[in-house]
C-alpha cells in the first residue's frame, strides 16, 4: 500500500449558460428578466427577517427584503445577465446570477462585490472541492475565501489585524452573502441537508479575508497556487479558525517547528479514516513570514519543514484507529501519519496583524481540494447606475 | 404597513423520481453487490454477514468499496463505480451512519437505481430521514431506505453480529427479494 498523493482530476465543471436576453441587457429592458417567484411581504426588515425564517431562508439576523428595485440596481452596476447559470450546486440545484444577487441583496453586500462572489461560487463548485460532502457531514466545516489582488482594498477585504473575524467592514456582509446562497441554493441547512454536530461561526458570516502581498516574501498564494496575477479567490474548506501561539521560539525553524507541531492533533479530519487524505491551509503572521523568509527563503523549503512536524506517532494511537490508517497505508516507514500526503498540500499565505505572535490553523474537511478563480472585472452598461 | 413584492432566494431541482426501482425479486442466480466505505468497521461485519445469506440463498456476492471522491482518485472512484454497477443485478449501499457517508451512500444508491439496478440504501436510524432528504434532493425521492438501529459502529463485533441476524428479513422485504421454498429451508 502506498501513500495516496493528491493529483487534481480533469473533471471540470460544465455548466452551459442559458442565455435568452442578450439582446435586452441590464442597462434598460421593457420585458421582466427576473424569473424568481414573488412573494408578498411587509415593507420593514423586522417582518421580513421574520418572515423569512418562517420560509426557511434566513439566517436569523436582519435582512434586506430582496425588491425588484434593489436587485436590478444592483444588477445594473455590474454586468452580467441574470439568467447566466454561474453553477449547478451539490443537489443540482441551479445557482444562476439572479440568485446570486437576490441573496447577495438580503445580505447587504455591496454591488461591486458581484464578481467575487461568483468566482467564489464557481470555485465551490467544482468537483474536487466536494461540496456534497462538505455539505452534508458531521462536521463542522465550511468553505472559507482567500482573496489576492487590489480587489481587497476596493471592497474592504481584510488582511490585516483581525482578518479571521471581527473587524467593521462590509467584506462581512460578502462573506454572509455567500453564507445564504449556501444554504438557499446549494443546500447547507442544519438538521436538513447538513449534519453538522456542532457546526461554526463560520457558518452564519463566513471567512472571507485576504492576503497581506504586500508583506509577504513570497508570490501571491492565487499566482503560486494558478498562476494568476492580480484579482483572485482561493477557496479552501475549513473546521474553524485554530490560534497557535509563539511567544518563545528564535528562529525559523523553531518557528517552523511550533506550527507543525500544533496544527497536528490526533482528531484532526486529517486522521480520518473516512479519507486517505487532506489539505492543510495556513496563516502565517507577516512579522513571522519576514522572520522566516530570512532563513529559508524558498516557500516549498517552508512547507517541508512544517510538514515534517506536522504528524502523529502511529503508536501513539488508539490501536483500531492506527488499524484502519495500516490499512489505507498512511503509516508510514518511520512510524508517524502525517497530516497530508505531501508538503505541498499545506496552503500558506501571509495574513494578520502587526503584533505577530500567532499563526492560523485552518483544518480541512479531507476530502474538499482547495481551488483558485480569478475574478472577473465588472463593465456596468453606460449610464445603467445613473439609470437605476 | 406597506406590502412589497420579493423574490424567492432559493433554488432547487425540480425533477424527481419517486419510484422505488424494481424488486430484487428471486435471489437464485443474481449477482448481489455490496457498496462498502473504509470507515465503517460495523457495515464490513454485517455485509458479511448478509453475503453468506445471499449466497446460500443461491446468489453471488460483489464488493465496490468508497474511497476518495475528489482529485484523480475520485476520478477514478467514479469511472469504477460505473463500471462495477454493470457487473450487478442488485445493489446494496451502506452505511449512511455519518453526514458525508449518508451523502455518498445515498449518491451511490442513486446512480444504481438510476442504471435499472435494483437498489436498497442501508442508514442508521439517525440519519434515516436525511437519507430519504438526500434521495429526494438528488431526483430520487422513491429509494428504497432499509434502516438499522443506531449506534451502531460503537459496538464490538459479538455485539453487532445479532444486529446484522435480526435485520437480514426486513432487508429482504425493502429491496422487494423473495425466497424460494429451498431457499427457506436452507
Amino acid at each position: 500500500m502506498t501513500i495516496h498523493r493528491i493529483t487534481p482530476s480533469h473533471r471540470g465543471v460544465s455548466t452551459p449558460k442559458l442565455l435568452v436576453s442578450r439582446d435586452c441587457g441590464p442597462a434598460g429592458c421593457e420585458v421582466d428578466w427576473l424569473t424568481s417567484r414573488r412573494f408578498d411581504a411587509e415593507d420593514d426588515i423586522e417582518a421580513f427577517t421574520t418572515f423569512s425564517l418562517e420560509q426557511g431562508w434566513g439566517d436569523g439576523l436582519p435582512l434586506i427584503p430582496p425588491t425588484d428595485a434593489r436587485v436590478r440596481t444592483f444588477l445594473s452596476a455590474n454586468d452580467r445577465y441574470p439568467d447566466e447559470l454561474i453553477a449547478r450546486m451539490p443537489d443540482s440545484s441551479e445557482c444562476t446570477v439572479e440568485k446570486i444577487v437576490i441573496n447577495a441583496v438580503m445580505a447587504g453586500a455591496p454591488a461591486a462585490s458581484l464578481e467575487l462572489i461568483i468566482a467564489a461560487i464557481a470555485a465551490i463548485s467544482e468537483p474536487d472541492f466536494e461540496l456534497y460532502g462538505v455539505n452534508a457531514t458531521t462536521a463542522s466545516v465550511y468553505p472559507g475565501f482567500i482573496v489576492n489582488g487590489p480587489v481587497r482594498d476596493a471592497l474592504d477585504i481584510p488582511y490585516g489585524y483581525g482578518c479571521a473575524g471581527g473587524v467593521a467592514t462590509r467584506a462581512n456582509a460578502i462573506g454572509r452573502a455567500i453564507r445564504l446562497i449556501l444554504r438557499n441554493v446549494a443546500g447547507q441547512v442544519a438538521g436538513v441537508s447538513s449534519q453538522t454536530t456542532f457546526g461554526s461561526p463560520g457558518r452564519t458570516a463566513g471567512l472571507l479575508m485576504g492576503e497581506w502581498e504586500e508583506k509577504s516574501p513570497w508570490a501571491p498564494l492565487a499566482e503560486r497556487r494558478a498562476g494568476i496575477a492580480g484579482n483572485a479567490v482561493t477557496a479552501f474548506s475549513t473546521m474553524g479558525t485554530m490560534n497557535i501561539l509563539d511567544t518563545t521560539s528564535t528562529g525559523a525553524m523553531a518557528f517552523l517547528e511550533m506550527i507543525g507541531k500544533s496544527v497536528s492533533y490526533a482528531g484532526a479530519n486529517c486522521y480520518s479514516p473516512a479519507m486517505e487524505f487532506s489539505e492543510m491551509t495556513i496563516g502565517i503572521n507577516p512579522i513571522c513570514a519576514d522572520l522566516v523568509a530570512r532563513e529559508v527563503p524558498r516557500l516549498e523549503d517552508v512547507q517541508e519543514i512544517i510538514w515534517k512536524h506536522a504528524r502523529v506517532s502511529a503508536d501513539w494511537l488508539q490501536g483500531l484507529h492506527r488499524g484502519q490508517l495500516e490499512d489505507q497505508g498512511r503509516v508510514r516507514g518511520d512510524g508517524y501519519v502525517y497530516a497530508t500526503p505531501e508538503p505541498k498540500d499545506l496552503v500558506l499565505f501571509v495574513c494578520g496583524g502587526l503584533g505577530g505572535l500567532h499563526a492560523l490553523g485552518l483544518h480541512s474537511f479531507g476530502s474538499a481540494l482547495a481551488q483558485t478563480k480569478s475574478i472577473a472585472t465588472a463593465v456596468p452598461a453606460a449610464g445603467a447606475v445613473a439609470a437605476a | 404597513m406597506a406590502s412589497i413584492k420579493i423574490l424567492d432566494p432559493t433554488a432547487k431541482r425540480m425533477d424527481d423520481n419517486a419510484s422505488p426501482g424494481p424488486d430484487a425479486g428471486e435471489l437464485a442466480g443474481k449477482r448481489v453487490g455490496f457498496r462498502l466505505d473504509q470507515i465503517w468497521r460495523c457495515w464490513d461485519l454485517i455485509s458479511e454477514n448478509w453475503a453468506q445469506k445471499f449466497e446460500t440463498a443461491g446468489a453471488t456476492v460483489t464488493y465496490w468499496r468508497s474511497t476518495n471522491r475528489s482529485g484523480e482518485e475520485g476520478e477514478d472512484q467514479a469511472r469504477s463505480l460505473e463500471a462495477w454497477l454493470k457487473t450487478v443485478d442488485i445493489v446494496v449501499s451502506g452505511l449512511a451512519n455519518c453526514g458525508s457517508c449518508t451523502g455518498w451512500t445515498i449518491r451511490d444508491a442513486i446512480a444504481a437505481a438510476n442504471s435499472g439496478v435494483p437498489t436498497v440504501a442501508v442508514a442508521t436510524k439517525n440519519f434515516e430521514e436525511f437519507a430519504h432528504e438526500l434521495a429526494a434532493r438528488g431526483g430520487r425521492s422513491g429509494l428504497r431506505v432499509h434502516v438499522l438501529p443506531y449506534p451502531l459502529n460503537e459496538l464490538s463485533r459479538e455485539e453487532v453480529e445479532p444486529v446484522a441476524e435480526a435485520y437480514f428479513d426486513g432487508l429482504l422485504g425493502v429491496m422487494g427479494a423473495s425466497l424460494t421454498a429451498r431457499e427457506q429451508a436452507a
